[in-house]
């Protein structure tokens, strides 16, 4: 990396400090709040209360909804991410490709990501109604079907659905971080892979992954994140119904504090949240960055 | 690539010729398949509290089964049957009760050249078609001589003019086949069986004529409407096979004479996927532009009967205004707008610090700066919405944007420094020699170098901003200070949701972001590629 | 061109907290109300009356108080307030439906603190007597909607079949309904989803001789009338008879699907000829009462919404703060305002004052006023309510999968007799 020689020690600090008093105030600052309501009582009504230890995670952890709900964040997050992480290197080589009108696939492919999710989480919503949503208006106009289908036949097939939903929205950030990445690859590793008589699958294991994959080691890390957290689909789409089967943490966890009035098992399954996704991402990025250079 | 060879090129001509010449008849023997089947429910009888057997279902069997006859009299053999339905059940009383349902129906199917010969106007699109793919051919062949016998590397002029119009011909072929389905339900549904009732006016009357010619074999007399009302129709699967083979003869006609069809294909493939892709993606928008202008009652039909709104609803978007769309929205851009602003003048010192210097503590700092990521704003609600009181943020714009420019401080920082640390020093190395001090060789050499990398931040956190529900929910009072993604909650209340409402403004709310993402969407990838990547 | 942007920026900064400030010298009230229909917003803080808003004619008709007042989803609704109570900064007056958390833990001001005798003596005893803990009256009701049980009276012609009274006819009514349509109409709506299954519970427990709580007042969620209630209820589900999926289609979709002539009978509020007519349906509907266990009485839901007023104890003056809520209250209240409220929502009032205005404007108010009289509601003076409320939810929805009904509701008794 190159430097420049600082001419005071303190001088570096003094660059970082508007981002560290934005972070700490706005971010830390709320973090040790949450952290601190985890070992509190509190109250239905929002009130906070003594300090009661690890009551709160008990309390969380014996909920008989507790193992379910684990189970189903573990679905949602690996599918979410690695099909999408699929479905957007894919898409990434395709748009990486010359063709004409790749522009305006390019500018069209971000549409699901310049879109709110809440919004996006009510669209599909109607989209999959049976009774009366668009998939099925346009696929009996179309005269594509005979009757109705009903696309919510079970809580299952909900669950799919929001799965979709969730790789439908994430697709466009993979995308575009693998297509930055295709797009730094020099075009002499092809050409000498070429001459090396290497077929398409050739140059996609031994050129291409190995130069994306930094770029795919973020997407994958902020994805786990974000999907992780994501909260808006799940909860427009079922909040969870029928008996929490359809519920991941960070909905459940919601229901439970806002709907149960919970609060303090809610806090404290944030905090497992937290632990568990600092656990996970860590190792991910410790496992995959090993030889690069944070 | 090596040049190919005049007998591979010739060989490569007669197999793509040979495709065209292969879809053609595909496509003359899908003609003369059924390509929609109709149901016409001629006549029902529901017998309640009967048995089989007994007094009251032998006179009902006779009686229906003298009208199957009747209508049997009027049509081709094996299209009339009579149905019959018996159910059984004991009620809470224990007592058994039986109900006959008996249908009289009229099935049968109709090819492609049933539809051409009706008459009916969906049927004109398949003689276009018919019409696009035969000229087309005929332009080919018109083309041929050279191609097939001699073996020029390129088409001359005229003969690559020729090639070209036959492939416009047959892609609009491939649209007329396309559209036809629509077109017949459109037909059928809105033009015929929703005016039924209607007063008839010459172009229902003749509708009416030509359907009932086509469908009941004329038989309809006065009762023509009633009947037709009671159609039902599906398409085959031959009629979709149509597409493919329209397909295949397009592809064809592509390869001829210019490369091999394999290619040819793949490109194809290529296309279509392409194609594919964005009519997914822009599906829910269509939604959305669909559904945004329809009509209350409309937007709950559940009987499906218009796939486009009857009436266009233009008064949904004035209806949102008036509610306050629009301010919403100006809170939004207010709200993204100054948390950008915010997010880059503390990452930019940031991202170049990590950069450029070298202190104690820096892996601390990036751990920190992950770390921060990993708790979503909605499970900090309770802690951020107390911070907010104590600084008495709370209700306010402002507010907003610290806590949107703080959460996303994380990415802003690790694509900002990605791309400081891309560009060489040297420049502002050079710039201090010249008299500059750090702040200015900042400002004046690396920010104007590092555009892409910074537009790229300011676009992802823009976009999250924009995003953000659930901390606006909560810190958001004052019903005019509401960004938009909260304010448009308030078409779905507690007793009814708008979804026009809901759709209109969402499209409104769509439309400024994705305008700003087609404009930058060059810069996002460069600046991907400068800041992720080499990070 | 960033000297632009750093100008803008300080701009907006400026702007932003300039429209935070607030005025000297007036009292301010926070004010959150639920969003109960379409029109709520635009007729509290928009241009709902005569073009103008409630918060303007009350400002100019009580100079020196002014109104912050937010009209929030129900979705969002109690996310806020917990929220804002868990630090300390709960509004003053909130418009929900549960009361009894706050009464409990001391946060409420007693009503008669701040409400005008005479407007006291205005409401509904048997309303307020539903806002009582330790003989203290902790809210005033805002507004009451009755259920009853919808039925399309041209379905029922075309089958041939009478209304149903009874589980037994229902069973009888649904089977022939869905073996003449042949599964195209539902015969029964199921509402168990995670926004209203309570009052599915009710309807069918209070309809057994069952119930949330014994004759004494103590809960009493695994009786065996309600092990019996919601069997039957989920037998109806099981059977085919209902709406696909009870534990997601709220009662918009029910309600719509009744104006498609999709559904022939739902048990809903009194607004749903309202929306009807506001979706344009023209279907033809009768009511009844909701149909009972042979044997047992036939019991009405009513659902009631409250008003209440939150103590600040930081707030120096007291007196003034009181007399304010009062003011709203009165002037929210008085007939000008409530009764173009009340009929504009389609809810049914909580004052008598308002009765004879409304019933001069539409006289089927009054049938509905006399079922009123005779409605149970949820126990919401318990302060276990909430728990209570999502357990049966969660019971429903259990049941719905295939549970054992007997053992949620033991497990739900324990819990919340805990």
């Amino acid at each position: 990396m190159n430097t420049i020689s600082v001419r005071r020690k303190w001088e570096p600090y003094l660059w970082l400090l508007p981002s560290v008093l934005l972070m700490t105030v706005f971010v830390i600052f709320p973090i040790l709040i949450v952290f601190k309501l985890s070992f509190s009582e509190i109250s239905k009504a929002g009130v906070v209360g003594r300090f009661i230890g690890l009551e709160n995670f008990r309390a969380a952890i014996a909920d008989r909804a507790f193992a379910g709900v684990m189970l189903n964040t573990l679905y949602w997050v690996v599918s979410v991410v690695g099909i999408s992480t699929l479905i957007g290197f894919i898409v990434a080589m395709t748009l990486n490709t010359r063709f004409r009108g790749r522009k305006i696939a390019r500018s069209i492919v971000i549409f699901p990501w310049a879109t709110s999710l809440v919004i996006q989480a009510s669209i599909w919503n109607y989209i999959i109604n049976f009774e009366y949503g668009n998939l099925n208006n346009v696929l009996l106009n179309l005269g594509f079907l005979k009757d109705a289908i009903n696309w919510r036949a079970s809580y299952q097939i909900e669950f799919i659905w929001e799965c979709g939903v969730g790789i439908f929205v994430t697709v466009p950030f993979v995308t575009f971080c693998v297509l930055a990445g295709l797009q730094s690859i020099d075009d002499a590793y092809y050409e000498a892979a070429t001459v090396d008589g290497a077929g398409f699958w050739k140059k996609l294991t031994l050129v291409t992954l190995p130069l994306v994959r930094p770029s795919l080691t973020v997407s994958t890390v902020l994805n786990i994140i974000y999907v992780f957290n994501s909260f808006p689909i799940i909860y427009t789409i079922t909040k969870g119904a029928p008996a929490n089967r359809t519920d991941t943490m960070v909905t459940y966890l919601y229901m439970l504090a806002f709907y149960d009035q919970r609060k303090g098992p809610a806090t404290a399954l944030s905090v497992i949240g937290f632990v568990l996704l600092c656990v996970v991402a860590g190792l991910y990025m410790m496992i995959s960055m090993r030889k690069d250079e944070i | 690539m090596k040049a190919p060879t005049a007998d591979k090129i010739r060989r490569r001509n007669v197999r793509a010729l040979c495709l065209c010449l292969a879809a053609l008849a595909a496509l003359l023997a899908l003609f003369t398949l059924p390509a929609y089947t109709f149901e016409t429910a001629l006549f029902t009888k529901k017998s309640g509290n009967t048995f089989v057997g007994d007094e009251r279902y032998v006179q009902a069997r006779a009686e229906v089964d003298e009208k199957a006859a009747a209508y049997a009299a009027h049509q081709p053999a094996n299209t009339v049957a009579v149905a019959e339905e018996v159910t059984t059940r004991v009620n809470s009383k224990g007592e058994t009760t039986s109900m006959v349902a008996f249908r009289v129906v009229l099935r049968q199917s109709k090819t492609a050249w049933d539809f051409i010969a009706s008459g009916l106007s969906s049927g004109g699109l398949l003689l276009a078609a018919l019409l696009c793919t035969a000229s087309a051919m005929g332009l080919l062949f018109a083309g041929l001589p050279g191609t097939l016998s001699k073996t020029p590397l390129r088409l001359s002029r005229p003969r690559y003019l020729l090639r070209q119009a036959s492939c416009v011909l047959a892609l609009a072929a491939l649209v007329c086949v396309g559209v036809f389905p629509l077109a017949t339900t459109q037909m059928l549904e809105r033009d015929l069986i929703a005016r039924l009732g209607n007063p008839a006016t010459p172009a229902l009357e003749q509708l009416i004529g030509r359907a009932e010619a086509f469908l009941l074999g004329g038989m309809g007399g006065d009762q023509a409407s009633e009947l037709l009302a009671g159609v039902t129709y599906h398409s085959t699967v031959w009629l979709w096979l149509n597409l493919p083979a329209l397909l295949l003869m397009l592809c064809g006609m592509i390869a001829l004479g210019r490369e091999s069809v394999t290619r040819t294909l793949s490109r194809g493939l290529l296309y279509l996927f392409v194609i594919l892709l964005c009519v997914i993606i822009l599906y829910p928008y269509y939604v959305m532009l669909i559904t945004g202008f329809r009509s209350n009652a409309e937007t709950t039909d559940m009987y499906f009967t218009n796939i486009f709104p009857t009436r266009w609803v233009w008064t949904n978007v004035p209806d949102i205004i008036h509610r306050g769309v629009v301010r919403f929205l100006g809170n939004s851009l207010l709200l993204s707008g100054g948390a950008t602003l915010i997010a880059l003048c503390c990452g930019i010192p940031a991202a170049y610090a990590m950069s450029r210097m070298r202190f104690r503590g820096k892996k601390t700092f990036l751990g920190f700066v992950i770390m921060s990521q990993m708790f979503a704003p909605i499970v900090l609600l309770v802690g951020i919405s107390q911070l907010m009181n104590f600084l008495g943020l709370n209700d306010s714009i402002l507010g907003l944007m610290l806590i949107n420019a703080a959460f996303n401080q994380a990415f802003a920082i690790w694509l900002l420094r990605g791309t400081f640390v891309s560009i060489s020093p040297e420049m502002e190395q050079a710039a201090s020699i010249d008299g500059c001090s750090t702040v200015g060789a900042l400002w004046r050499v690396l920010l104007p170098m590092a555009a892409p990398g910074i537009v790229t931040t300011l676009i992802f956190v823009f976009i999250n901003s924009w995003n953000e529900y659930t901390i606006s929910t909560v810190l958001i009072s004052t019903p005019f200070k509401k960004p938009i993604t909260v304010g448009i909650t308030q078409f779905s209340s507690f007793n009814m949701i708008e979804w026009q409402y809901l759709f209109a403004s969402a499209l409104l709310a769509t439309i400024p972001v994705v305008i700003l993402f087609m404009f930058i969407e060059k810069q996002l990838v460069s600046g991907l590629t400068s800041g992720g990547v080499k990070g | 061109m960033k000297k632009v942007a750093a100008l803008i920026l300080a701009i907006l900064i400026t702007v932003s907290c300039i429209g935070f400030a607030a005025a000297e010298g007036d009292i301010t009230l926070d004010v959150i109300i639920c969003q109960y229909g379409n029109n709520t917003t635009n007729w509290f803080t928009g241009t709902g009356i005569n073009g103008k808003s409630f918060v303007q004619l009350f400002e100019e008709a009580n100079p020196g108080v002014k109104l912050n007042l937010e009209v929030v989803s129900w979705n969002d609704v109690y996310t806020e307030v917990s929220t804002r109570i868990s630090n300390g900064n709960a509004p003053d007056i909130l418009n929900i439906d549960t009361f009894a958390d706050y009464a409990t833990e001391g946060l409420l001001l007693p009503v008669k603190d701040y409400c005008p005798e005479a407007l006291y003596n205005d409401f509904f005893p048997s309303f307020i007597a539903q806002s009582v803990i330790d003989d203290t009256v902790w809210a005033v009701p805002d507004l009451a909607s009755a259920r009853a049980m919808y039925y399309n009276t041209d379905i029922f012609t075309e089958v041939g079949i009478e209304v149903p009274t009874t589980w037994a006819e229902l069973e009888d009514a649904c089977l022939a309904i869905k073996d003449f349509y042949n599964g195209e109409v539902y015969p029964w709506g199921l509402d168990m989803t995670t926004d209203e299954g309570q009052a599915a519970f009710s309807y069918y427990a209070w309809n057994n001789n069952g119930g949330f709580v014994d004759d004494s007042g103590n809960w009493a969620l695994n009786s065996d009338a309600n092990v019996e209630a919601v069997k039957f209820a989920v037998g109806l589900y099981q059977n085919g008879y209902t709406n696909p999926r009870p534990a997601t289609q709220t009662r918009y979709d029910l309600q719509d699907m009744f104006g498609a002539g999709k559904l022939a009978m739902v048990i809903t509020t009194n607004q749903l000829p309202t929306y009807l007519k506001e979706k344009n349906y023209t279907v033809n509907f009768g009511t009844a009462a909701l149909p009972h266990n042979e044997g047992a009485a036939s019991g009405a839901t009513g659902v009631m919404d409250r008003v209440m007023a939150f103590k600040d104890d930081a707030y120096p003056d007291q007196a003034a703060r009181n007399e304010a809520i009062g003011k709203f209250l009165t002037f929210f209240y008085s007939p000008e305002m409530y009764t173009g409220w009340v009929s504009m929502e389609g809810f049914l009032p909580a004052v008598s004052s308002a009765v004879s205005f409304l019933v001069a404007a539409d006289p089927s108010f009054e049938a509905w006023l006399s079922v009123l009289d005779s409605c149970k509601f949820y126990p919401t003076a318990k302060a276990e309510w909430i728990d209570v409320k999502q357990g049966v939810i969660n019971v429903e929805q259990n049941a719905l999968l295939g549970g054992d009904v007997k053992a949620l509701l033991d497990e739900l008794q324990a819990k919340v007799a805990k």
